[in-house]
């Protein structure tokens, strides 16, 4: 069983440095412990170069380089870096294990068919080609991720720690690959290493030598395991594991935010991030849940449904944007994660002969950014529903029926005078012959609502009245409706006007047009 | 067989090319002969290819015979064209009616409502597929041509703004209609401006005005609307139609 190791060195930093890219050139430390406690775990190359080293606590990093800049290990940075170094390796195998901060583990096995040699080319094995399409494929993640190739999960782990990258073990040749390597490689305890020092073992390859019985009387199981791993034995499998119902990204910030941009800047990184892990998977988005970390304590979290998958970060950061407008967390944001629920993208197949189909992904992202602007409610496609009130109105995502295979050629209309329906009514003041009969003349007035809305007006006598229909709708149900309906001729135009059975009082709610 | 020159500067001089032999047509040919009344159903691979570029016009038909007549097939793709009208004009008919005729063909439209009038059921009696069809209702003019732009940009080859019987909120300055018209040329969609007065006579590649229509009552007994004579003329074209009119009647819909 051939296994390949991805390996990111200074794992604290590289996911730091994934969520805040323009930190890459600085002098960067990350901390870790509160207040003169603090100690660096990590340091940015150029930190380094100034005399940085782990371990140092922060007021002596900052004496010795005064313009550091520090930043605190963030648990919400590692895992959605260790979720995206996952999510690049399922991109060569579906066998994959999450190894730790900073370290995944593939099976290559059947992959070699995939990375043959091409003509002129046949000196490379497969691995190699493999290691190399590995390390293209890790230069897209933002992260410095080394790669080791070897037949056990120790062996492929140290060679990817090794400066060189990619570093490929050959089969069998575990136990010579790791003999001159220093026996730090093995990461022994601490006792081990003390009294193997004392014996005068400094590599690898001096310990696989010594007698296995002799080794376990001295330093017991534990001696014994660090014996066989010095050998390049390692019995462990490979245990795969289960991909993630979301995708998350979020961060600690270094200050609450108390205003709404500057949370919208650090998030629609991160939801660049999110979707880009997405797209690898072949995924979109379909829900969103937004955890903010609040200061000084509390948590607020939402969830903001799409209506239909999709892969737009100005969508989604529109629809962020308008949620927490309306409903402020209310306390500054100190944190936050966004959890995108991975849903498959709507695909359609192109006809040669029948007229062009929209785009699936194209359609979500509009009725997304359309709802965003509009409402939910504003926007979709309509459905008649049962019922005869002129009002009645249902909405359906919109989700178009593929084109025909062939063009139509469009036939002549029916030639229908169509209603232009008044939402809401607008009341009127009706002069009739009689109680209950024909309407003579007409008075808008003002509609329902704040009177800013200066009413439509229909004024004047009424040259044709046309009715009465009655309409009676849910004469069962506690809210029965009642009309009369009349057609009228008014200074030109020919409205659609009713009388309601039970109040009495008139309105207009349509115009022939 | 004549020599020709090689250093002939002259095409004109060149003899004509041989036409080139078609013995599939024969095969055809024969074939169809062969069978007799059923060679109607049979069509070749180029006859189809031919038929699907012919159909893939450049015009969006409003299904109104008379109007599309006098536009020459329809609002043309690419333009943005004004429809204007008062009250009970005919222009909310026109509307539908160009819906009803792009969905029946199996393609998808959009109608940007900004006074939310659109009622389904009567949008189904006119003839729409709504499944087709896209509504959204902004609450401002300048809402409803963001959302407009939106929809080109997702491909629709026909958008429809309607901005109701009176504009409500403010206007938007003539920028953005050309914006707007120029977004419709970009994505080759057919653009339909409904207003009750002309917005924007600057950016649109032609208006067309539904002229105050004639309501037709029946009073062989008690008065019963019939319809609307509609009337349009063309204030703005391309070419030589403008001030050409026509008349078309709109009946009531029996079901």
């Amino acid at each position: 069983m051939r296994i390949a190791s991805l390996f990111v060195p200074m794992f604290p930093m590289a996911a730091r440095l994934r969520a805040e890219p323009e930190l890459r050139e600085e002098a960067v430390v990350i901390v870790e412990g509160n207040g003169s406690a603090a100690h660096v775990v990590a340091a940015t190359r150029r930190a380094r170069k100034g005399g940085i080293r782990s371990g140092l606590t922060l007021p002596q990093a900052r004496a010795i380089l005064p313009g550091l800049t520090a930043r605190g290990r963030d648990a919400d940075c590692e895992r959605a870096a260790q979720e995206a170094l996952i999510e690049l390796a399922e991109q060569f195998s579906p066998r994959v294990e999450d190894g730790g901060d900073g370290v995944a583990y593939l099976d290559l096995h059947g992959l070699e068919r995939l990375f043959v040699s091409r003509e002129g080319d046949e000196e490379r094995a497969p691995e190699q080609n493999l290691g190399q399409a590995l390390t293209a494929a890790a230069e897209g993640s933002g992260m410095p991720v080394r790669i080791g190739i070897a037949s056990s999960k120790l062996a492929a782990r140290i060679a990817a720690e090794l400066p060189t990258s990619p570093t490929i073990v050959p089969p069998g040749e575990e136990a010579g690959f790791l003999a001159p390597l220093p026996l730090f490689r093995l990461a022994p305890e601490l006792e081990a290493v003390a009294t193997l020092a004392r014996w005068g073992i400094e590599s690898i390859g001096d310990l696989a030598r010594l007698p296995e019985g002799e080794v376990a009387a001295r330093l017991g199981e534990a001696g014994r395991d660090l014996l066989y791993a010095a050998r390049g034995i390692d019995p462990r499998p490979l245990v795969p594991s289960i991909p993630p119902p979301s995708f998350t990204e979020g961060m600690d910030l270094e200050w609450p935010l108390v205003a709404l941009e500057p949370f919208l800047f650090v998030a629609n990184a991160a939801l660049d991030r999110m979707t880009r892990r997405m797209e690898v998977q072949g995924y979109a988005c379909s829900r969103i849940e937004l955890v903010l970390k609040l200061d000084p304590d509390g948590w607020d979290a939402r969830s903001i449904d799409l209506p239909a998958p999709t892969r737009d970060v100005k969508t989604l950061l529109t629809l962020s944007r308008l949620e927490l407008e309306a409903r402020p967390p209310g306390a500054p944001i100190a944190g936050f994660t966004f959890s995108g629920h991975p849903d498959k993208p709507r695909r359609a197949q192109l006809d040669l002969f029948g007229p062009p189909a929209l785009s699936p992904e194209k359609i979500a992202t509009a009725v997304a950014r359309l709802a965003s602007m509009v409402g939910m409610e504003h926007v979709g496609s309509p459905r008649a529903t049962d019922g005869y009130r002129p009002e009645r109105f249902a909405l359906a995502p919109f989700d178009p029926p593929p084109p025909p295979s062939m063009r139509r050629s469009p036939r002549p209309s029916r030639g229908i005078l169509a209603v232009r329906t008044i939402r809401p009514p607008i009341p009127l003041e009706v002069i009739v012959d009689e109680p209950g009969g024909k309407p003579r003349s007409v008075r808008s007035l003002a509609p329902p609502g704040d009177g800013k809305e200066k009413p439509l007006e229909i004024n004047g006598p009424v040259r044709v009245a046309s009715g009465p229909w009655k309409m009676e709708e849910g004469w069962w149900s506690r809210e029965p409706v009642g009309r009369e309906y009349w057609d009228v001729e008014v200074g030109g135009g020919v409205y659609r006007a009713y009388r309601n059975l039970e109040s009495a009082e008139w309105a207009v709610d349509g115009v022939y047009d | 067989m004549a020599s020709i020159p090689l250093f002939q500067t002259t095409p004109s001089a060149l003899p004509a090319p041989a036409p080139v032999a078609a013995p599939e047509r024969e095969d055809l040919a024969r074939l169809r002969a062969a069978l007799g009344e059923h060679s109607r159903q049979l069509r070749s691979g180029r006859e189809v290819l031919r038929d699907a570029g012919r159909q893939v016009r450049s015009a969006v038909a409003t299904g109104l015979r008379p109007l599309d007549r006098l536009l020459g097939g329809g609002f043309p793709k690419g333009r943005l064209i004004e429809l204007t009208g008062t009250r009970s004009s005919g222009r909310y008919s026109i509307v539908l009616s160009s819906l009803a005729s792009i969905t029946r063909c199996g393609e998808p439209a959009a109608l940007v409502d900004h006074g939310a009038h659109f009622d389904p059921q009567v949008a189904k009696e006119a003839g729409i597929d709504l499944e087709r069809l896209l509504w959204v209702a902004p609450s401002s003019v300048k809402g409803s041509v963001a959302a407009a732009e939106m929809l080109l940009a997702t491909g629709f080859p026909l958008v429809i703004i309607d901005l109701g019987m009176r504009l409500r909120g403010r206007r938007v300055p003539d920028a953005a209609w050309i914006r707007l018209a120029r977004a419709a040329q970009a994505y080759g969609a057919a653009l339909l401006l409904s207003a009750p007065f002309s917005l924007t006579p600057m950016a649109a590649a032609g208006i067309i005005r539904a002229e105050r229509a004639r309501p037709r009552w029946n009073h062989a007994g008690p008065p019963l609307l019939d319809g609307l004579s509609l009337s349009m003329v063309i204030e703005k074209w391309r070419h030589d139609r403008e001030g050409k009119r026509t008349e078309t009647p709109l009946r009531i819909s029996s079901s």
